[in-house]
Parts: C-alpha cells; sequence; structure tokens
C-alpha cells in the first residue's frame, strides 16, 4: 500500500515537473515572431484570415499578423507593392491584371474559389431580361478587376462585343451608388456589393443567373519573395489551413466569426455562403486561369501589350510545398 | 499486502483479454477505414479517368465545330455528373474538395452549354480560343482536385498502417511485460511459498515442530499453513504423551524384568534369571575357554527350624543366608535362589579352588554372624557343593547337577561341609 502511495506521489512530482518545464520553457524552443501587415479584402472571401485569428491559429506559427482592411483584391495589391502590406488578398483576375504590367509580385496560394462571386445587376427598368440586351447599354464595372474581366467574358459568351456596351469605371464601393442613381443601367459587383444593391433596390433589381460561368479564386500575394519572405508566407499559410480545417468541421461556427468581423447579416451570409469553396491549393488550373485571363484582357485590348509575360514567374509554390505538398500540382 | 493468487491469476487473465479485444477492435478498426479509404481512392481515379477522357475528347476535335459529336461528351459529362453525386463517407475537409468537385463540374456543364449555344453564332477564333481554355482549366481544375483527393487517401492509408503497425507493437511489447512480470512474480511467490512449506515438513519429520512462516501472504498458501500450523501444534502435544509413555513403559518394564528376575522373598534372583544369567555364562565360558565355577548352598535342617521357630523365622534364615552371601562373593558373581532353601553363587572366571575358598568363607562368616531369634542364638550352617565347568558338561544344567551331588555329599558326610565332586563322579 506505502509502495504505491510513493509511486503515485513520484509520479505525480514528476509529471508536474514536466508541466511545469513545458510551462517556463514553451518560449525556448517556440521560433521568433515576425511582425507582418496583411491587406485583407473586406470581403466573406477571406473568411480563412478572420477564422484563423479568431481562433488563434497565426499564435502558433512564426508570424504576428496585423490586418490591414481593404476594399477589393486590386487595393490590397496597391499596398503590398508599395510596400505598406507584407501580403495582400487577391483574386485571380487581379493577377492576370498586374501580370501584365510586369509588376514584380506572387500568389503564393489560392485559398477560396467561387463560381458566383461577381454578378451582373440591372435594373427591372432597364429591359434587361438576358445578356443580349445589354447592347448599348450603361454598364458599371470596376476596371483591372475580376468585375471587368466577368463582364467581358459574358459578354463574349452571348456574342456580344465590348464596343458594344457603354463601360463605366468605378471603385467597388462606388459602383452601387451609381447604379442606384441611375448613372448606370446595370453593374458586375462582387459581393458584398451585389447584396446590398439587391437589397436596397428591393423589386425593381434583376440579378441575373450567372453562376458556374467564371471562377473566381482569392490568392495570398506578396512581392517577388526571398527565402526570408517564403517563410513568413509559409506560417501565413499554415494558420490559413488550420482556419480552413475549421471551417470546414464547424461551418455554423465560422460563419459567425465572419458576420461579426465585416458586420454581416446571416441573411447576406446564407447569400453567399453556399458559392465558397475555401481549400488551399496551388494547381495547374490557377495557372491556366491566369494564363487565359492575361491573353483575353490582352487580345480584347482592355490592355494592349506584344507580348504575354510567363505566368509561372507569378505562382511561388516554394511556401505551399512546405505546408501541404499534396495540394500542390505545378511544376515551377 | 495480502495477496489471493487464483484473483491474481484471473486479473492478469483478464487484463491480457482487454489488451487482445482493444487490439482486435483496432484492426478491425484499421480494416474498415483502410476499406473505405480505397473506396475514396477509387472514387478519385474514376473522376480523374472521367476528366481525362473529356478532355480527350476536347482536345480530339474542335468543340466549337457544327458537327462536333455531342453525345460522347454528355454521355461523359453524365457519367461525371452521376459519379459525383455518390460519393463514398468523405472526411470534412475531404467534403471541401467533394464540393469543389461538384462546382467545378457545374461549371464545366454550364459553360458546355453556352458554348454548343454559341456554336450557331458568329464567335471570333480569340474569343472560341478564351472558351476552349476556360473549358480545359475548369476539367483541369476536376483533376487537379481528384489528385489531391487521391494523395490525401493515400497518404490515411499510409497512416493508417503506420498507427496500427504501432498499436499492434505497443500492444504485444505491454502483454509481453505483463506476461514476464507478472509470471516471474507469480513464479516467485509459487517457488518461495512451496520451499517454506517444505522446510516445514522437513523440520517436521526430524522431530523439530516449526510452523510455517510465509514471506509472501498469498489466501491459497496461508490456508495451508494455517491448517499445518494446527495440525502442527496438535501433533506435537500428542508426541510430548508418547515419549512420556515410553518412559513409563521403560521404567515399567524394567520394573517388571527386575520382578520377574528377582525372588520376592530373598530379593536376589530367582531361578528363572539363574537360568538366562547361567546359561550366558556357560556359553561364554564354553566358547572363550574361560573358568566358570559353581556354589550350590542348602541350608542345613531347615526343616526344623522352620518347625521349631515358625516360617516366618525361616524367612528370615533364608534373608540372612542372601545377606552373608553378598558380603562374601565379589561384584561380577551372581547370586540366586535356586529353589526352598537352595542357592547358587555363580563364580566367572574362577577355578574349583577359587570356588572353594568362596564357599569356606561364606561358612566362617555365617559362624561369624549367627542369626537369633528372640536374642537366643539359632544354629545354621551350610552344605555347599562346588563343581567348575570342564569339558564333560554338555550344559548349565550338567554343571548344577554336579554342584548338586557334591552337596549332597557334603549332607553324607555331616553337613557345614564344602564338597567338590571327585574327577570319576564327574558328569
Amino acid at each position: 500500500m506505502g509502495n504505491k502511495i510513493s509511486i503515485i506521489v513520484i509520479s505525480s512530482i514528476v509529471f508536474g515537473a514536466f508541466a511545469l518545464l513545458y510551462v517556463n520553457a514553451k518560449h525556448l524552443w517556440q521560433k521568433e515572431q515576425y511582425p507582418i501587415v496583411i491587406a485583407v479584402s473586406k470581403t466573406p472571401l477571406s473568411s480563412p484570415f478572420y477564422v484563423a485569428k479568431a481562433i488563434n491559429a497565426f499564435e502558433a506559427t512564426c508570424v504576428s499578423v496585423t490586418f490591414e482592411p481593404v476594399i477589393g483584391g486590386q487595393a490590397a495589391f496597391s499596398k503590398v507593392m508599395n510596400g505598406e502590406a507584407d501580403f495582400g488578398t487577391s483574386s485571380d483576375s487581379v493577377i492576370a491584371f498586374q501580370s501584365l504590367l510586369y509588376k514584380e509580385f506572387v500568389s503564393h496560394a489560392m485559398f477560396v474559389h467561387s463560381d458566383n462571386d461577381v454578378k451582373l445587376i440591372s435594373r427591372v427598368s432597364a429591359n434587361i431580361s438576358k445578356i443580349a440586351d445589354l447592347k448599348g447599354k450603361k454598364i458599371g464595372v470596376t476596371k483591372g478587376t475580376a468585375s471587368e474581366y466577368f463582364l467581358s467574358t459574358l459578354l463574349a459568351l452571348h456574342g456580344v462585343s465590348i464596343d458594344e456596351v457603354e463601360l463605366h469605371h468605378f471603385k467597388p464601393e462606388h459602383l452601387n451608388s451609381a447604379f442606384v442613381n441611375h448613372v448606370v443601367d446595370s453593374i458586375a459587383p462582387w459581393e458584398p456589393f451585389a447584396y446590398q444593391s439587391a437589397m436596397q433596390l428591393g423589386d425593381d433589381v434583376i440579378v441575373h443567373d450567372t453562376k458556374n460561368l467564371n471562377t473566381l479564386s482569392f490568392n495570398l500575394i506578396s512581392k517577388q519573395a526571398d527565402n526570408y519572405d517564403v517563410e513568413k508566407a509559409k506560417c501565413v499559410l499554415e494558420a490559413l489551413n488550420t482556419a480552413i480545417d475549421y471551417i470546414a468541421l464547424h461551418p455554423k461556427k465560422a460563419q459567425e466569426i465572419v458576420m461579426s468581423e465585416l458586420g454581416l447579416t446571416p441573411d447576406f451570409i446564407a447569400w453567399v455562403w453556399p458559392d465558397y469553396i475555401f481549400k488551399l491549393a496551388l494547381n495547374q488550373s490557377l495557372l491556366l486561369s491566369i494564363k487565359s485571363q492575361a491573353i483575353w484582357i490582352n487580345e480584347t485590348q482592355m490592355m494592349n501589350l506584344k507580348d504575354i509575360p510567363n505566368i509561372n514567374n507569378f505562382l511561388d509554390s516554394r511556401a505551399m510545398l512546405q505546408v501541404d505538398p499534396l495540394a500542390v500540382n505545378i511544376s515551377l | 499486502m495480502k495477496i489471493n493468487l487464483s484473483q491474481q491469476i484471473i486479473v492478469f487473465s483478464v487484463i491480457c483479454a482487454v489488451i487482445f479485444t482493444i487490439l482486435l477492435i483496432s484492426i478491425l478498426w484499421s480494416s474498415i477505414t483502410i476499406d473505405l479509404a480505397f473506396k475514396r481512392e477509387n472514387y478519385a481515379q474514376k473522376v480523374d479517368n472521367h476528366t481525362n477522357t473529356l478532355k480527350q475528347l476536347m482536345i480530339s476535335d474542335d468543340i466549337y465545330a457544327m458537327n462536333y459529336n455531342d453525345d460522347s461528351w454528355l454521355y461523359w459529362q453524365n457519367k461525371l455528373s452521376t459519379l459525383l453525386k455518390f460519393p463514398p463517407k468523405l472526411t470534412a475537409p475531404q467534403k471541401t474538395i467533394q464540393q469543389s468537385l461538384k462546382s467545378q463540374n457545374e461549371n464545366v456543364r454550364h459553360l458546355f452549354d453556352q458554348i454548343a449555344l454559341s456554336r450557331s453564332k458568329a464567335v471570333n477564333s480569340s474569343v472560341q480560343n478564351h472558351f476552349k481554355v476556360r473549358l480545359m482549366t475548369q476539367l483541369e481544375s476536376i483533376r487537379s482536385d481528384s489528385v489531391q483527393l487521391s494523395s490525401i487517401v493515400k497518404k490515411d492509408i499510409h497512416q493508417v498502417i503506420k498507427q496500427q503497425v504501432i498499436v499492434i507493437i505497443f500492444t504485444f511489447v505491454l502483454c509481453f511485460l505483463i506476461v514476464i512480470v507478472g509470471g516471474i512474480k507469480l513464479s516467485k511467490i509459487f517457488t518461495l511459498s512451496l520451499k517454506e512449506v517444505k522446510q516445514a515438513f522437513e523440520a517436521n519429520h526430524s522431530g523439530n515442530f516449526q510452523e510455517i512462516t510465509l514471506s509472501h501472504h498469498t489466501d491459497e498458501f496461508e490456508s495451508i499453513a494455517k491448517a499445518f500450523n494446527a495440525m502442527n501444534s496438535k501433533l506435537s502435544e500428542n508426541t510430548v504423551s508418547l515419549e512420556a509413555m515410553k518412559k513409563i513403559v521403560e521404567e515399567k518394564t524394567k520394573v517388571l524384568q527386575q520382578l520377574s528376575d528377582t525372588d520376592p522373598l530373598t530379593k536376589v534372583a530367582n531361578r528363572r534369571a539363574l537360568f538366562e544369567r547361567g546359561n550366558m555364562e556357560y556359553s561364554r565360558g564354553i566358547r572363550g575357554s574361560n573358568q566358570l565355577t559353581i556354589l550350590l548352598l542348602d541350608c542345613d535342617l531347615f526343616k526344623s527350624i522352620n518347625d521349631k521357630y515358625g516360617h516366618l523365622f525361616g524367612d528370615e534364615v533364608l534373608k540372612h543366608v542372601c545377606n552373608i552371601c553378598d558380603e562374601a562373593i565379589r561384584d561380577i558373581d551372581f547370586l540366586a535362589r535356586y529353589g526352598g532353601e537352595e542357592f547358587i553363587v555363580i563364580l566367572p572366571e574362577c577355578d574349583i579352588d577359587g570356588g572353594v575358598d568362596i564357599a569356606n568363607r561364606i561358612q566362617q562368616l555365617l559362624a561369624q554372624q549367627p542369626i537369633k531369634n528372640n536374642s537366643k542364638l539359632v544354629k545354621l550352617t551350610l552344605s555347599i557343593g562346588v563343581s567348575s565347568l570342564s569339558a564333560n558338561h554338555e550344559s548349565f544344567e550338567d554343571l548344577i547337577g554336579d554342584a548338586d551331588k557334591a552337596m549332597y555329599i557334603a549332607k553324607e558326610r555331616g553337613r557345614n561341609r564344602v564338597e567338590v565332586l571327585s574327577q570319576s563322579a564327574l558328569h
């Protein structure tokens, strides 16, 4: 009996000592955290970032993160390029546009895609029941973004040339007011602006069914990365991976986090969430998508270049290969 | 601490059984998991194959051509859609891939429909190329997702196998340790306890009634020890009585022996003891050619003393004669009552002359120490026949016979004499 008690006492002491050592010495083996700024686009597409922060996923990595909220991937891109942010969230369309400008940046991975994020909205009074009816109409888009690309391909798919419509360029946050104030007949906004317009105009709005006609992906971008940047990107991707697993396992909780972070309503989340597929990947399809968009942009004279740059240069798989090599399906 | 061996063995067996059951469940679980993983792998492979077929259909013909074989495309497109409708059971992250697959497949379907619809319209080649690439990109997305799913599943299979190997090794090591430690412990308890029991039995056998003291307190051996110790305690009590009894019997036997060898009146050896000793001395004399002489003494006129002074006095006379003889003979000599008023003295290592000397000394002592009856001297004499062992004597009785003859001669020649049988008259 005595023996048992002494074994229990000794075991408790040893266990306690280890626990104490672990708690106190944790910082000894924990790497130094690099302070970084991420320009995060204020859209539910950036959900993995908000969730990662809410569940403290960044704390377990080598980065100490500050978010710089921006509207649209293009703004995020600018923040990264002018050095205000280390990383940013940009759509593949923005990457395609910017690649044509030979900017020195890379995408480390795609973390979400949606086949219904950019929508075409028109007023009932504009009599646009089908895409072909857009001929001669005033359409509001955001230049150099998925909005512009989406509209041009949509028109082409329905046999309408871009010259046959009257394009008006707005910042994403101004598209809605232009639409409401009858400056344009139709707009191609992304969420949450599409939802806001639909809610604001109620019955006087048509949301055209363009689901599955365009896939938009959101990517983690940075300037051309040295090894130091790759290490930071790896840590950000690790946290995103944790957050994406959390979203898959606890979708309701994840939605609550995003709603609270962006001040969104449950109705809006119900509107967009089913279209989102959160997963980390860096694959051939992303490369093809950016390439085809770049060619399209160039050919449709949205930009006018002689040569298309090598898109491979704008993808950097080093960080992703360390985080989830199975999700990398590309040779660079 | 008190141990119950049977309980220990049962607990020991139950622990092993539980561990093996866990192992069995773990193997079953692994087999189900691997089976499911293979189903997922098979599913991912099929998706990949169907997508590749669709890609082939795109590459082999111009999808914008009016004579494009839509049926073949739609056949494989439907096959892929049907396959995606019934996926195997997937984990949450795998479901995300599945959702992506379905979404990309819908994109493919919509894009193909739009392309098919736009065939009749005048679509320039760059638009055509762009949408062909878009379609190809969507198919590539499906393929990427299916490859990723397949890779995850393969990793899962490896992980499950690895885990199972660890579980099996751990279980076997645990069981092995339990069997070794438990076996050694039980064997030690058994061996030591049996040794202690054996020692107690051996001690008991040699008359040292030792209790069993156990080093390990087990119910089973303690019950044996208890029974043994109780038996031992009773046995030791009984054995003490037996020894005491043996002593008494020995003493009684000695007394009885004495009684059977002693004449109750004179307290000298009786006739039975005389012949026992006589035969022994005779044998020794014959065997070792040792000298042996005997005296046969007879109280003269004893009948008239009895008649005159009574039997009680007669008895006193006999006792007196014995006392005189005791005084006269040596330590090694042996006096016995032969019968009535006759006594025999066996004189080992003594020749005829020595015998005569002792006979004379007896007579002298008797003369010097007369017996009195009411302070009145009573005349008492002895006729003594002496015979010495010779080759003619075939038995002790023969030797007595010769002494007897000599004693009668002494009687005939006037009593109160010592006579030796002449050589011619010897037996």
